[in-house]
Protein backbone atom coordinates (compact mmCIF):
# COMPACT_ATOMS: atom_id res chain seq x y z
CA UNK A 1 0.00 0.00 0.00
CA UNK A 2 2.70 2.41 1.02
CA UNK A 3 4.80 1.45 -1.99
CA UNK A 4 1.84 2.01 -4.32
CA UNK A 5 1.29 5.60 -3.25
CA UNK A 6 4.96 6.40 -3.57
CA UNK A 7 5.12 5.17 -7.15
CA UNK A 8 1.82 6.42 -8.51
CA UNK A 9 1.47 9.77 -6.80
CA UNK A 10 4.99 11.08 -6.26
CA UNK A 11 6.63 10.04 -9.52
CA UNK A 12 6.58 12.77 -12.11
CA UNK A 13 4.87 11.97 -15.40
CA UNK A 14 7.09 12.11 -18.47
CA UNK A 15 6.11 14.73 -21.11
CA UNK A 16 4.78 12.00 -23.45
CA UNK A 17 2.64 10.42 -20.73
CA UNK A 18 0.71 13.46 -19.60
CA UNK A 19 1.32 16.46 -17.38
CA UNK A 20 1.68 20.00 -18.64
CA UNK A 21 2.90 19.27 -22.19
CA UNK A 22 -0.15 17.15 -23.04
CA UNK A 23 -2.61 19.11 -20.93
CA UNK A 24 -5.61 21.06 -22.21
CA UNK A 25 -4.19 24.25 -20.72
CA UNK A 26 -0.96 24.02 -22.70
CA UNK A 27 -2.81 23.98 -26.03
CA UNK A 28 -3.71 27.70 -26.14
CA UNK A 29 -0.10 28.53 -25.24
CA UNK A 30 1.27 26.57 -28.22
CA UNK A 31 -1.35 28.13 -30.48
CA UNK A 32 -0.46 31.59 -29.15
CA UNK A 33 3.23 31.01 -30.00
CA UNK A 34 2.33 29.89 -33.52
CA UNK A 35 -0.10 32.77 -34.08
CA UNK A 36 2.39 35.35 -32.80
CA UNK A 37 4.99 34.05 -35.25
CA UNK A 38 2.62 33.82 -38.21
CA UNK A 39 1.07 37.26 -37.60
CA UNK A 40 4.52 38.80 -37.28
CA UNK A 41 5.41 37.02 -40.53
CA UNK A 42 2.61 38.94 -42.22
CA UNK A 43 4.08 42.13 -40.69
CA UNK A 44 7.43 41.23 -42.33
CA UNK A 45 5.68 40.68 -45.66
CA UNK A 46 3.95 44.05 -45.35
CA UNK A 47 7.06 46.01 -44.42
CA UNK A 48 9.94 44.12 -46.12
CA UNK A 49 8.13 42.08 -48.79
CA UNK A 50 9.27 38.70 -47.47
CA UNK A 51 8.33 36.21 -44.76
CA UNK A 52 4.64 35.50 -45.27
CA UNK A 53 3.75 32.03 -43.93
CA UNK A 54 1.57 31.08 -46.88
CA UNK A 55 1.40 30.09 -50.54
CA UNK A 56 2.01 32.55 -53.37
CA UNK A 57 -1.59 32.45 -54.56
CA UNK A 58 -2.98 33.35 -51.13
CA UNK A 59 -0.27 35.93 -50.57
CA UNK A 60 -1.37 37.49 -53.86
CA UNK A 61 -4.85 38.03 -52.39
CA UNK A 62 -3.37 40.06 -49.54
CA UNK A 63 -0.95 41.88 -51.84
CA UNK A 64 -3.99 42.95 -53.88
CA UNK A 65 -5.22 44.74 -50.77
CA UNK A 66 -1.80 46.30 -50.03
CA UNK A 67 -1.84 47.66 -53.58
CA UNK A 68 -5.13 49.44 -52.91
CA UNK A 69 -7.52 47.05 -54.63
CA UNK A 70 -9.60 46.12 -51.62
CA UNK A 71 -9.24 43.55 -48.86
CA UNK A 72 -12.62 41.84 -49.42
CA UNK A 73 -11.29 38.72 -51.12
CA UNK A 74 -8.47 38.13 -48.64
CA UNK A 75 -10.67 38.80 -45.60
CA UNK A 76 -13.49 36.52 -46.72
CA UNK A 77 -11.13 33.76 -47.87
CA UNK A 78 -9.08 33.85 -44.68
CA UNK A 79 -11.97 34.21 -42.27
CA UNK A 80 -13.99 31.50 -44.01
CA UNK A 81 -11.11 29.04 -43.85
CA UNK A 82 -10.40 29.94 -40.24
CA UNK A 83 -13.99 29.41 -39.08
CA UNK A 84 -14.22 26.11 -40.96
CA UNK A 85 -10.98 24.87 -39.40
CA UNK A 86 -11.91 26.07 -35.91
CA UNK A 87 -15.13 24.07 -36.15
CA UNK A 88 -13.37 21.06 -37.65
CA UNK A 89 -10.26 21.07 -35.43
CA UNK A 90 -11.74 20.11 -32.07
CA UNK A 91 -13.91 17.41 -33.67
CA UNK A 92 -11.10 15.53 -35.34
CA UNK A 93 -8.52 16.28 -32.63
CA UNK A 94 -6.12 17.96 -35.06
CA UNK A 95 -6.27 21.70 -35.68
CA UNK A 96 -5.17 22.39 -39.25
CA UNK A 97 -2.58 25.11 -38.78
CA UNK A 98 -2.61 25.88 -42.50
CA UNK A 99 -6.24 26.92 -42.65
CA UNK A 100 -6.73 28.25 -39.15
CA UNK A 101 -3.45 30.01 -38.42
CA UNK A 102 -1.51 30.55 -41.65
CA UNK A 103 -4.52 31.56 -43.71
CA UNK A 104 -6.90 32.73 -40.97
CA UNK A 105 -4.54 34.61 -38.64
CA UNK A 106 -1.89 35.32 -41.28
CA UNK A 107 -4.20 36.55 -44.08
CA UNK A 108 -7.82 36.89 -42.97
CA UNK A 109 -7.38 38.86 -39.75
CA UNK A 110 -4.74 41.26 -41.15
CA UNK A 111 -7.01 41.86 -44.16
CA UNK A 112 -9.96 42.60 -41.86
CA UNK A 113 -7.86 44.97 -39.73
CA UNK A 114 -6.48 46.76 -42.77
CA UNK A 115 -9.92 47.09 -44.39
CA UNK A 116 -11.15 49.11 -41.41
CA UNK A 117 -7.96 51.18 -41.35
CA UNK A 118 -6.09 49.58 -38.43
CA UNK A 119 -2.52 49.43 -39.72
CA UNK A 120 -0.43 49.63 -36.53
CA UNK A 121 -0.25 45.84 -35.84
CA UNK A 122 1.21 45.27 -39.30
CA UNK A 123 3.68 48.14 -39.05
CA UNK A 124 5.23 47.41 -35.67
CA UNK A 125 7.05 44.12 -35.04
CA UNK A 126 6.47 43.93 -31.27
CA UNK A 127 2.83 44.95 -31.56
CA UNK A 128 2.39 42.27 -34.26
CA UNK A 129 3.79 39.63 -31.89
CA UNK A 130 1.47 40.74 -29.08
CA UNK A 131 -1.64 40.92 -31.26
CA UNK A 132 -0.86 37.50 -32.74
CA UNK A 133 -0.39 35.97 -29.28
CA UNK A 134 -3.69 37.38 -28.00
CA UNK A 135 -5.53 36.07 -31.09
CA UNK A 136 -3.88 32.68 -30.56
CA UNK A 137 -4.86 32.47 -26.90
CA UNK A 138 -8.44 33.31 -27.84
CA UNK A 139 -8.49 30.72 -30.60
CA UNK A 140 -6.99 28.05 -28.33
CA UNK A 141 -9.60 28.52 -25.63
CA UNK A 142 -12.40 28.69 -28.21
CA UNK A 143 -11.29 25.34 -29.65
CA UNK A 144 -11.11 23.76 -26.20
CA UNK A 145 -14.62 24.95 -25.39
CA UNK A 146 -16.01 23.59 -28.70
CA UNK A 147 -14.20 20.35 -27.92
CA UNK A 148 -15.84 20.14 -24.51
CA UNK A 149 -19.27 20.72 -26.05
CA UNK A 150 -18.92 18.23 -28.89
CA UNK A 151 -16.35 15.44 -28.83
CA UNK A 152 -16.05 15.09 -25.10
CA UNK A 153 -19.82 14.78 -24.74
CA UNK A 154 -20.20 12.31 -27.59
CA UNK A 155 -17.65 10.01 -25.97
CA UNK A 156 -15.37 10.20 -29.01
CA UNK A 157 -17.30 7.55 -30.92
CA UNK A 158 -16.81 9.38 -34.18
CA UNK A 159 -13.74 10.82 -35.86
CA UNK A 160 -15.99 12.92 -38.12
CA UNK A 161 -14.41 11.64 -41.31
CA UNK A 162 -10.81 12.44 -40.29
CA UNK A 163 -9.53 9.46 -42.28
CA UNK A 164 -11.28 10.64 -45.47
CA UNK A 165 -9.76 14.11 -45.21
CA UNK A 166 -6.32 12.72 -44.35
CA UNK A 167 -6.37 10.67 -47.55
CA UNK A 168 -7.47 13.63 -49.66
CA UNK A 169 -4.86 15.91 -48.05
CA UNK A 170 -2.10 13.41 -48.79
CA UNK A 171 -3.26 13.06 -52.38
CA UNK A 172 -3.36 16.83 -52.97
CA UNK A 173 0.35 17.38 -52.30
CA UNK A 174 1.30 14.94 -55.08
CA UNK A 175 -0.30 17.13 -57.75
CA UNK A 176 2.12 20.02 -57.23
CA UNK A 177 5.01 18.45 -59.16
CA UNK A 178 3.16 17.96 -62.48
CA UNK A 179 1.48 21.37 -62.09
CA UNK A 180 4.85 23.11 -61.70
CA UNK A 181 6.20 21.43 -64.84
CA UNK A 182 3.08 22.53 -66.75
CA UNK A 183 3.43 26.11 -65.49
CA UNK A 184 7.14 26.14 -66.38
CA UNK A 185 6.38 24.88 -69.88
CA UNK A 186 3.82 27.64 -70.33
CA UNK A 187 6.25 30.31 -69.07
CA UNK A 188 8.91 29.59 -71.69
CA UNK A 189 10.38 26.59 -73.47
CA UNK A 190 13.88 26.74 -71.91
CA UNK A 191 12.35 27.05 -68.44
CA UNK A 192 10.02 24.15 -69.21
CA UNK A 193 12.91 21.97 -70.36
CA UNK A 194 14.87 22.94 -67.23
CA UNK A 195 11.93 21.97 -65.03
CA UNK A 196 11.62 18.63 -66.85
CA UNK A 197 15.30 17.81 -66.35
CA UNK A 198 15.17 18.81 -62.67
CA UNK A 199 12.02 16.80 -62.04
CA UNK A 200 13.46 13.81 -63.88
CA UNK A 201 16.62 13.86 -61.78
CA UNK A 202 14.64 14.21 -58.53
CA UNK A 203 12.38 11.32 -59.58
CA UNK A 204 15.47 9.22 -60.28
CA UNK A 205 16.79 10.08 -56.78
CA UNK A 206 13.35 9.22 -55.33
CA UNK A 207 12.70 12.81 -54.18
CA UNK A 208 9.46 14.78 -54.61
CA UNK A 209 9.10 16.00 -58.21
CA UNK A 210 8.15 19.52 -57.14
CA UNK A 211 11.55 20.45 -55.67
CA UNK A 212 13.46 19.32 -58.74
CA UNK A 213 11.07 21.02 -61.12
CA UNK A 214 11.48 24.36 -59.33
CA UNK A 215 15.26 24.15 -59.14
CA UNK A 216 15.46 23.14 -62.82
CA UNK A 217 13.15 25.96 -63.87
CA UNK A 218 15.17 28.52 -61.92
CA UNK A 219 18.49 27.24 -63.23
CA UNK A 220 17.20 27.54 -66.79
CA UNK A 221 15.60 30.90 -66.05
CA UNK A 222 18.92 32.27 -64.81
CA UNK A 223 20.37 31.86 -68.33
CA UNK A 224 17.26 32.42 -70.46
CA UNK A 225 15.23 35.20 -68.86
CA UNK A 226 11.49 35.14 -69.49
CA UNK A 227 9.09 37.94 -70.29
CA UNK A 228 6.53 38.26 -67.54
CA UNK A 229 3.14 39.22 -68.94
CA UNK A 230 2.04 42.35 -67.13
CA UNK B 1 22.49 46.73 -44.50
CA UNK B 2 20.76 47.62 -41.25
CA UNK B 3 17.41 46.58 -42.76
CA UNK B 4 18.97 43.19 -43.48
CA UNK B 5 19.95 42.88 -39.80
CA UNK B 6 16.42 43.82 -38.70
CA UNK B 7 14.98 41.14 -40.99
CA UNK B 8 17.47 38.59 -39.66
CA UNK B 9 16.79 39.25 -35.97
CA UNK B 10 13.01 39.49 -36.38
CA UNK B 11 13.04 36.25 -38.35
CA UNK B 12 14.95 34.45 -35.58
CA UNK B 13 12.20 35.36 -33.09
CA UNK B 14 9.36 34.55 -35.50
CA UNK B 15 10.88 31.22 -36.48
CA UNK B 16 11.49 30.19 -32.88
CA UNK B 17 7.89 30.97 -31.88
CA UNK B 18 6.42 29.14 -34.88
CA UNK B 19 8.73 26.17 -34.43
CA UNK B 20 7.91 25.91 -30.73
CA UNK B 21 4.17 25.84 -31.36
CA UNK B 22 4.36 23.62 -34.42
CA UNK B 23 6.70 21.11 -32.76
CA UNK B 24 4.50 20.72 -29.70
CA UNK B 25 1.34 20.59 -31.81
CA UNK B 26 2.75 17.91 -34.09
CA UNK B 27 3.85 15.72 -31.17
CA UNK B 28 0.38 16.14 -29.64
CA UNK B 29 -1.20 14.95 -32.93
CA UNK B 30 0.08 11.45 -32.12
CA UNK B 31 -2.02 11.55 -28.95
CA UNK B 32 -5.20 12.70 -30.78
CA UNK B 33 -8.13 12.40 -30.43
CA UNK B 34 -7.52 12.06 -26.65
CA UNK B 35 -5.43 15.24 -26.70
CA UNK B 36 -6.03 18.26 -28.98
CA UNK B 37 -3.16 18.39 -31.46
CA UNK B 38 -2.23 20.90 -34.15
CA UNK B 39 -0.72 20.32 -37.57
CA UNK B 40 -2.56 18.72 -40.47
CA UNK B 41 -3.76 15.38 -41.67
CA UNK B 42 -1.22 15.42 -44.44
CA UNK B 43 1.54 16.24 -41.95
CA UNK B 44 0.59 13.24 -39.84
CA UNK B 45 0.39 11.02 -42.92
CA UNK B 46 3.77 12.20 -44.20
CA UNK B 47 5.46 11.78 -40.83
CA UNK B 48 4.17 8.21 -40.71
CA UNK B 49 5.26 7.66 -44.32
CA UNK B 50 8.89 8.37 -43.34
CA UNK B 51 8.75 5.44 -40.92
CA UNK B 52 10.77 7.18 -38.21
CA UNK B 53 13.98 7.07 -40.20
CA UNK B 54 15.96 10.28 -39.52
CA UNK B 55 17.42 10.28 -43.05
CA UNK B 56 13.97 9.96 -44.64
CA UNK B 57 12.58 12.77 -42.45
CA UNK B 58 15.59 14.95 -43.23
CA UNK B 59 15.45 14.52 -46.99
CA UNK B 60 11.68 14.87 -47.14
CA UNK B 61 12.07 18.22 -45.40
CA UNK B 62 14.97 19.12 -47.69
CA UNK B 63 12.83 18.70 -50.83
CA UNK B 64 10.31 21.18 -49.48
CA UNK B 65 13.07 23.42 -48.16
CA UNK B 66 14.25 24.01 -51.74
CA UNK B 67 10.65 24.56 -52.76
CA UNK B 68 10.15 27.15 -50.01
CA UNK B 69 13.47 28.78 -50.74
CA UNK B 70 12.60 29.15 -54.41
CA UNK B 71 9.15 30.46 -53.52
CA UNK B 72 10.29 33.00 -50.96
CA UNK B 73 12.95 34.22 -53.36
CA UNK B 74 10.33 34.60 -56.07
CA UNK B 75 7.46 36.08 -54.15
CA UNK B 76 8.25 36.70 -50.48
CA UNK B 77 5.88 33.90 -49.46
CA UNK B 78 7.51 31.19 -47.30
CA UNK B 79 4.80 28.65 -48.32
CA UNK B 80 2.74 26.74 -45.81
CA UNK B 81 5.34 23.98 -45.96
CA UNK B 82 7.61 25.74 -43.44
CA UNK B 83 5.22 25.06 -40.54
CA UNK B 84 3.57 21.99 -42.07
CA UNK B 85 6.46 20.00 -43.39
CA UNK B 86 9.98 21.36 -42.95
CA UNK B 87 9.89 22.18 -39.23
CA UNK B 88 8.05 18.96 -38.24
CA UNK B 89 10.28 16.72 -40.38
CA UNK B 90 13.59 18.32 -39.46
CA UNK B 91 12.65 18.41 -35.78
CA UNK B 92 11.67 14.74 -36.13
CA UNK B 93 14.98 13.94 -37.83
CA UNK B 94 17.00 15.64 -35.08
CA UNK B 95 14.84 14.07 -32.42
CA UNK B 96 15.24 10.53 -33.78
CA UNK B 97 18.96 10.88 -34.54
CA UNK B 98 20.28 9.20 -31.39
CA UNK B 99 17.13 7.78 -29.85
CA UNK B 100 14.70 5.57 -31.78
CA UNK B 101 12.15 5.34 -28.95
CA UNK B 102 9.10 7.10 -30.40
CA UNK B 103 7.55 7.93 -27.02
CA UNK B 104 10.63 9.82 -25.93
CA UNK B 105 11.20 11.55 -29.29
CA UNK B 106 8.60 12.18 -32.01
CA UNK B 107 5.63 11.73 -29.68
CA UNK B 108 7.21 13.85 -26.93
CA UNK B 109 5.80 17.40 -27.06
CA UNK B 110 8.55 18.90 -24.90
CA UNK B 111 11.42 17.60 -27.01
CA UNK B 112 9.67 18.40 -30.30
CA UNK B 113 8.77 21.93 -29.13
CA UNK B 114 12.37 22.88 -28.26
CA UNK B 115 13.87 21.21 -31.35
CA UNK B 116 11.13 22.85 -33.45
CA UNK B 117 12.06 26.24 -32.01
CA UNK B 118 15.73 25.76 -32.95
CA UNK B 119 14.91 24.49 -36.46
CA UNK B 120 12.34 27.26 -36.95
CA UNK B 121 14.66 30.08 -35.86
CA UNK B 122 17.51 28.99 -38.14
CA UNK B 123 15.22 28.14 -41.05
CA UNK B 124 13.08 31.29 -41.12
CA UNK B 125 16.11 33.54 -40.57
CA UNK B 126 17.93 31.83 -43.43
CA UNK B 127 14.96 31.97 -45.81
CA UNK B 128 14.09 35.62 -45.16
CA UNK B 129 17.64 36.97 -45.09
CA UNK B 130 18.70 35.22 -48.29
CA UNK B 131 15.44 35.96 -50.14
CA UNK B 132 16.15 39.67 -50.09
CA UNK B 133 19.68 39.05 -51.43
CA UNK B 134 18.68 37.12 -54.58
CA UNK B 135 18.66 38.98 -57.93
CA UNK B 136 15.35 40.23 -59.27
CA UNK B 137 15.54 38.21 -62.51
CA UNK B 138 15.66 34.90 -60.68
CA UNK B 139 12.79 35.93 -58.43
CA UNK B 140 10.55 36.62 -61.41
CA UNK B 141 11.22 33.17 -62.88
CA UNK B 142 10.19 31.51 -59.63
CA UNK B 143 7.11 33.68 -59.42
CA UNK B 144 6.09 32.96 -63.02
CA UNK B 145 6.41 29.21 -62.51
CA UNK B 146 5.17 28.76 -58.95
CA UNK B 147 2.40 31.34 -59.10
CA UNK B 148 0.19 29.57 -61.65
CA UNK B 149 1.04 26.11 -60.28
CA UNK B 150 -0.04 26.90 -56.74
CA UNK B 151 -3.09 28.80 -57.96
CA UNK B 152 -4.16 25.70 -59.92
CA UNK B 153 -3.53 23.48 -56.93
CA UNK B 154 -5.73 25.67 -54.76
CA UNK B 155 -8.44 25.79 -57.42
CA UNK B 156 -9.58 23.54 -59.06
CA UNK B 157 -7.24 20.62 -58.21
CA UNK B 158 -7.74 20.44 -54.44
CA UNK B 159 -11.52 20.94 -54.58
CA UNK B 160 -11.72 18.09 -57.12
CA UNK B 161 -9.61 15.76 -54.97
CA UNK B 162 -11.60 16.46 -51.81
CA UNK B 163 -14.85 16.19 -53.76
CA UNK B 164 -13.97 12.74 -55.11
CA UNK B 165 -12.82 11.65 -51.65
CA UNK B 166 -16.20 12.73 -50.22
CA UNK B 167 -18.08 10.85 -52.96
CA UNK B 168 -16.00 7.72 -52.34
CA UNK B 169 -16.69 7.93 -48.61
CA UNK B 170 -20.35 6.99 -48.93
CA UNK B 171 -23.61 8.42 -50.26
CA UNK B 172 -24.23 10.72 -47.30
CA UNK B 173 -20.73 12.21 -47.35
CA UNK B 174 -20.97 12.57 -51.12
CA UNK B 175 -24.28 14.39 -50.93
CA UNK B 176 -23.28 16.79 -48.12
CA UNK B 177 -19.86 17.34 -49.67
CA UNK B 178 -21.37 18.11 -53.07
CA UNK B 179 -23.97 20.57 -51.80
CA UNK B 180 -21.72 22.39 -49.32
CA UNK B 181 -18.74 22.26 -51.70
CA UNK B 182 -20.70 23.89 -54.50
CA UNK B 183 -22.09 26.53 -52.15
CA UNK B 184 -18.65 27.17 -50.64
CA UNK B 185 -17.19 27.81 -54.08
CA UNK B 186 -19.78 30.52 -54.61
CA UNK B 187 -19.59 31.95 -51.08
CA UNK B 188 -15.88 31.63 -50.17
CA UNK B 189 -14.43 31.34 -53.64
CA UNK B 190 -13.05 27.88 -52.82
CA UNK B 191 -14.94 24.62 -52.43
CA UNK B 192 -12.54 22.86 -50.04
CA UNK B 193 -13.84 24.29 -46.73
CA UNK B 194 -17.40 23.37 -47.73
CA UNK B 195 -16.49 19.83 -48.74
CA UNK B 196 -14.54 19.32 -45.51
CA UNK B 197 -17.48 20.52 -43.41
CA UNK B 198 -19.81 18.33 -45.48
CA UNK B 199 -17.66 15.30 -44.68
CA UNK B 200 -17.57 16.27 -40.99
CA UNK B 201 -21.38 16.50 -40.81
CA UNK B 202 -22.06 13.37 -42.86
CA UNK B 203 -19.52 11.18 -41.06
CA UNK B 204 -20.73 12.49 -37.70
CA UNK B 205 -24.28 11.50 -38.62
CA UNK B 206 -23.08 8.12 -39.97
CA UNK B 207 -21.38 7.33 -36.66
CA UNK B 208 -23.62 9.04 -34.10
CA UNK B 209 -26.97 9.72 -35.79
CA UNK B 210 -28.78 13.04 -35.45
CA UNK B 211 -27.74 13.81 -31.86
CA UNK B 212 -27.43 17.17 -30.14
CA UNK B 213 -23.78 17.26 -31.19
CA UNK B 214 -24.34 16.68 -34.91
CA UNK B 215 -27.33 19.03 -34.94
CA UNK B 216 -25.36 21.86 -33.36
CA UNK B 217 -22.48 21.31 -35.81
CA UNK B 218 -24.94 21.54 -38.71
CA UNK B 219 -26.45 24.74 -37.33
CA UNK B 220 -22.97 26.23 -36.84
CA UNK B 221 -22.05 25.37 -40.43
CA UNK B 222 -25.29 26.85 -41.78
CA UNK B 223 -24.64 30.05 -39.79
CA UNK B 224 -21.10 30.18 -41.15
CA UNK B 225 -22.41 30.08 -44.71
CA UNK B 226 -25.12 32.68 -44.11
CA UNK B 227 -22.81 35.12 -42.31
CA UNK B 228 -19.96 34.71 -44.81
CA UNK B 229 -22.41 35.07 -47.69
CA UNK B 230 -23.67 38.35 -46.27
CA UNK B 231 -20.13 39.64 -45.58
CA UNK B 232 -19.10 38.96 -49.17
CA UNK B 233 -22.31 40.45 -50.54
CA UNK B 234 -23.40 37.20 -52.19
CA UNK B 235 -27.04 38.17 -51.63
CA UNK B 236 -26.61 41.39 -53.59
CA UNK B 237 -24.70 39.64 -56.39
CA UNK B 238 -27.39 36.98 -56.67
CA UNK B 239 -30.24 39.51 -56.84
CA UNK B 240 -28.36 41.55 -59.44
CA UNK B 241 -27.66 38.53 -61.60
CA UNK B 242 -31.29 37.42 -61.37
CA UNK B 243 -32.20 40.86 -62.76
CA UNK B 244 -34.09 41.70 -59.57
CA UNK B 245 -33.92 45.04 -57.82
CA UNK B 246 -32.14 45.24 -54.45
CA UNK B 247 -34.46 46.32 -51.62
CA UNK B 248 -33.45 49.63 -50.06
CA UNK B 249 -33.14 48.19 -46.55
CA UNK B 250 -30.71 45.53 -47.79
CA UNK B 251 -28.59 48.04 -49.69
CA UNK B 252 -28.63 50.27 -46.59
CA UNK B 253 -27.63 47.37 -44.32
CA UNK B 254 -24.64 46.58 -46.56
CA UNK B 255 -23.68 50.25 -46.72
CA UNK B 256 -23.81 50.68 -42.92
CA UNK B 257 -21.81 47.50 -42.22
CA UNK B 258 -19.35 48.29 -45.00
CA UNK B 259 -19.88 44.91 -46.65
CA UNK B 260 -20.68 44.07 -50.22
CA UNK B 261 -19.55 42.19 -53.29
CA UNK B 262 -15.78 42.37 -53.82
CA UNK B 263 -14.64 43.34 -57.26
Amino acid sequence: MAIDTRITRKEKLQPWQGGFWLSELAFPIFIAALCAGVFAGTHMFYVYGTGLFNEIAIGALLQQGFDGNGYGAAAAFGAGFMLARIIEGPMVGILDIGGSIQTGVGIGIPAMLMSVGITAPLENFWLALAVGAVIGLGMGFLILSIRKATVASSGAQSTFGADVMMGAGNAAGRYLGPLIILAAGSASLPVGIGALIGAGLFYWWKKPLAGGAILGAMAAGAFFSIQIPA
Amino acid sequence: MSEWLVILSSSLIIGALCGFGAGAGVARMFHAPKVQGAGAFRTLGELNACENDPIAHGSFGLGFFFNSWATVVGSGALTGDVDHRIIPHWAAALSLWRNKNLDETLHNPRRMAWLGAIVGAVLVAFLNSTATAVPEGLRSVAGAVLGPASAWLLNPVMPAIFWLAAIDAGRRAGAWGTVLGGLAHMVFGNAVPGIVLGIVIAKGVDDLGWTRVTRSITVAVALLFVVSGFLRGVDVTLLTQLNLSIPDWLAELHRVTGTGPSK
